[in-house]
């Protein structure tokens, strides 16, 4: 996994790939450029933290690469497809099949237990299955839990039903804004380790982290000011999208 | 799972669930009394106001018109001017029959006479079907002056014109009169027979007292052949008052059916305006002319009317109410939502799919508030029914379920429900869920 492989001549390798993407919200306080011609590459595999002060762009991104939003300008693929040229609803189907989310907020269903609010990323996905459902849970040290309601659970016992969630449907993209910025230094280190592990195994992860040692744990950074991608951690390799 | 999230999160919010919930509640509650009332009562609405008086009334032909003051018959009596109270039978074959829901013939006479304790009796009397049973073969109607006159007031009981013999018959007394003759129910009044035509002697046996707020009270009122036997006019009728189930008047039923061709004449005797069952009854009883009770009729329609129109905007405009107050319950239930919705959006979620959770849980509502309004409705109107109707003992409450009333009404509550939540959830569903979760909404 330190290889670093050689986008250059291999861009399909890349499970998200931006180029020249702009992001502009128009308010009626006028215009503002959240991402200005963003462009670089993930592969899969890979775990990246984005960095940069408040009001970078850092959600922005996030949002785009979760399918969330679509790019004013430029051109976004994910998994080899074009985003923009979807429509709404395959942009539905194409989000359950290839994001999961995990929040800052962790925005489990209030009213559902912390099983069913895995089987809820199921049913919306395809159709549920307890038994798996349960064993994702297992998987993030959640099985003795399963029946509770996330206000009988922790912060750091709710994020980890939030991971399960966002692995349930297998998805090849995990997107993580500030994964630990609501937990305390115990319950972030189990998450780290959760995210470690789901590395390890292969899981392509992107995070929003405000948190250096988070950060550190990436293999590569991406920072971001006023919209702009900065800098580009030594081994990143922008990607060019032109063949 | 959907069926799941459906339920649990139908158990959420119960205060504004029920806030819009009781808005639906209210509505359909308004809209089934309504219904229930415009539908079966409306039949009832249409008989109480018919039995505030005739609307036709019919005289002998030879006869000027009539002239009446104070209600009293004041032109003199001519004689051999007289309907024949055998041929009223007639008024049940006409076309227009069964709109035929009164009639009471009258014969006015003169009583002269003494009461028990000696006092001279010198009266106006009229004789009077009360409860007759007037037949042509097939069902009878029960019918007389008591039931087109149910204003009036009686101690007593209404003289039964069974009992009426050659020497005895039974009478009522007008309130007025038995003070001036202080005379009561039980008393007797000799009626001398008069001189010079085939009058009889009897004696009236004063069954009751009747108020009637008008000349009336002055007289006596007796069955109609015990008159006839006291005036020595057998079969006789003076003057008949009909009440019949009309159409409202418009220009063509005001029509001369002279005047119209013979497929417009069909067509005006084949609707039932005053005019065209007046124009029947004249037809149906040889020597006869009949005529509307204008101001009567015409008030009778524009009152049903506007009754039914009250009706109609009081349930539109309890719907519309109800729909505005979903509405709102709606849009705040909805708002304090929106991250659950950018969440499910975030899990794979159509637009349509959330959509569909916020209308079913809107329509689960509506179901349940809807059939609570209509049982509520039903009371309600039974109550109304009981309160406005009276007269006749009011309307029983099983009577009121319509059954058919209740899908119109879970129907109308749906309606309600999903076009008072459809801006909230449109509004819901514009808004960018990155932004939801974003946490800056
Ligand atoms: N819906 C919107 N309408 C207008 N401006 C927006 C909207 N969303 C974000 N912005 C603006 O875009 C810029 C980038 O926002 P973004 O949320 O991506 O920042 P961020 O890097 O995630 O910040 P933070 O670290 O505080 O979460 C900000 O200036 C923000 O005010
Ligand atoms: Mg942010």
């Amino acid at each position: 996994m330190e290889n670093p492989i050689d986008l250059e001549t291999r861009p399909d390798c890349a499970v998200i790939a931006l180029h020249s993407v702009t992001r502009e919200y128009t308010g009626h306080a006028g215009t503002v450029r959240a991402l200005d011609h963003a462009s670089f590459s993930i592969v899969a595999g890979e775990w990246v933290a984005i960095t940069g002060p408040s009001g970078s762009g850092k959600s922005t991104l996030v949002n785009l690469i979760g399918c969330l939003d679509r790019p004013t300008a430029g051109e976004l693929r994910i998994d080899g497809e074009d985003v923009a040229k979807m429509s709404a609803t395959e942009l539905d189907r194409f989000r359950a099949d290839k994001i999961g989310f995990i929040f800052q907020q962790f925005h489990l269903i209030p009213y559902l237990s912390a099983l069913e609010n895995i089987m809820l990323a199921q049913y919306f996905h395809s159709m549920t299955d307890e038994k798996e459902a349960r064993a994702a849970l297992e998987r993030v040290g959640m099985g003795h839990r399963a029946e509770h309601l996330p206000s009988e659970l922790s912060g750091g016992e709710q994020q980890r039903v939030c991971i399960a969630r966002a692995l349930i449907n297998n998805p090849p993209i995990l997107l993580a804004d500030e994964p630990t910025g609501n937990l305390d230094a115990a319950n972030q280190k189990i998450v780290a380790e959760l995210l470690q592990d789901l590395h390890a195994h292969g899981h392509t992860i992107v995070m929003v982290t405000h948190d250096p040692e988070m950060a550190g744990l990436a293999q590569r950074k991406i920072a971001l000011s006023h919209g702009k991608v900065f800098c580009h951690p030594v081994g990143g390799p922008v990607v060019s999208l032109r063949k | 799972m959907f069926f799941r999230l459906l339920m649990e999160s139908f158990r959420r919010q119960r205060r504004r669930k029920a806030l819009a919930g009781l808005a639906i509640l209210l509505g359909t509650t308004a809209v089934t009394a309504m219904l229930a009332l415009a539908t079966t009562i409306g039949d009832r609405i249409q008989q109480e106001l018919t039995s505030y008086g005739a609307n036709i009334v019919v005289y002998p032909a030879a006869d000027q018109l009539e002239v009446k003051v104070g209600g009293v018959d004041i032109k003199p009596v001519p004689g051999g001017a007289y309907l024949h109270e055998s041929d009223l039978a007639k008024l049940r074959g006409i076309f227009w029959a069964n709109n035929i829901t009164g009639v009471s013939p009258e014969l006015p006479i003169h009583i002269l006479g003494k009461t028990a304790i000696g006092a001279d009796v010198d009266a106006s009397a009229t004789g009077l079907w009360f409860d007759h049973a007037l037949s042509s073969g097939g069902a009878p109607l029960k019918t007389g002056a008591v039931g087109l006159h149910p204003w009036w007031k009686l101690a007593g009981a209404w003289p039964q014109e069974q009992h009426t013999t050659a020497q005895n018959a039974e009478a009522v007394i007008g309130a007025t009169l038995a003070e001036r003759l202080k005379v009561k129910a039980g008393d007797e009044i000799q009626v001398a027979g008069q001189p010079g035509n085939a009058s009889q002697a009897l004696t009236l046996h004063l069954t009751g007292v009747v108020s009637t707020g008008d000349a009336i009270e002055n007289q006596i009122l007796l069955p109609l052949n015990a008159a006839q036997t006291i005036a020595g006019t057998p079969n006789a009728v003076r003057r008949v008052e009909v009440s019949a189930r009309t159409k409202p008047e418009d220009a063509f039923g005001r029509k001369d059916p002279d005047t119209l061709s013979a497929k417009q004449r069909e067509i005006w005797y084949c609707r039932p305006y005053a005019n065209s069952i007046a124009y029947q009854i004249r037809e149906a009883l040889p020597g006869s002319r009949a005529e509307q009770i204008r101001r009567v009729e015409q008030s009778e329609g524009t009152v049903l009317k506007r009754i039914s129109g009250l009706m109609w905007l009081i349930s539109a405009a309890a719907l519309l109410a109800a729909a505005f107050a979903v509405s709102a319950a709606m849009a705040t239930a909805i708002l304090e939502r929106q991250t659950e919705i950018g969440l499910m959006r975030s899990l794979g979620a159509s637009k349509t799919t959330v959509a569909m959770l916020f209308y079913a849980e809107a329509g689960l509502l509506a179901i349940f508030a809807g059939g609570l309004g209509y049982l509520a409705g039903s009371g309600l109107a039974a109550w109304l029914g009981a309160r406005i109707f009276a007269t006749d003992g009011g309307v029983r409450l099983g009577s009121l379920l319509i059954p058919v009333l209740f899908p119109v009404v879970v129907t109308l509550a749906l309606v309600v429900a999903i076009a008072g939540s459809t801006p909230a959830i449109r509004r819901a569903l514009t808004t960018d869920p990155s932004a939801i979760l974003r946490g800056s909404v």
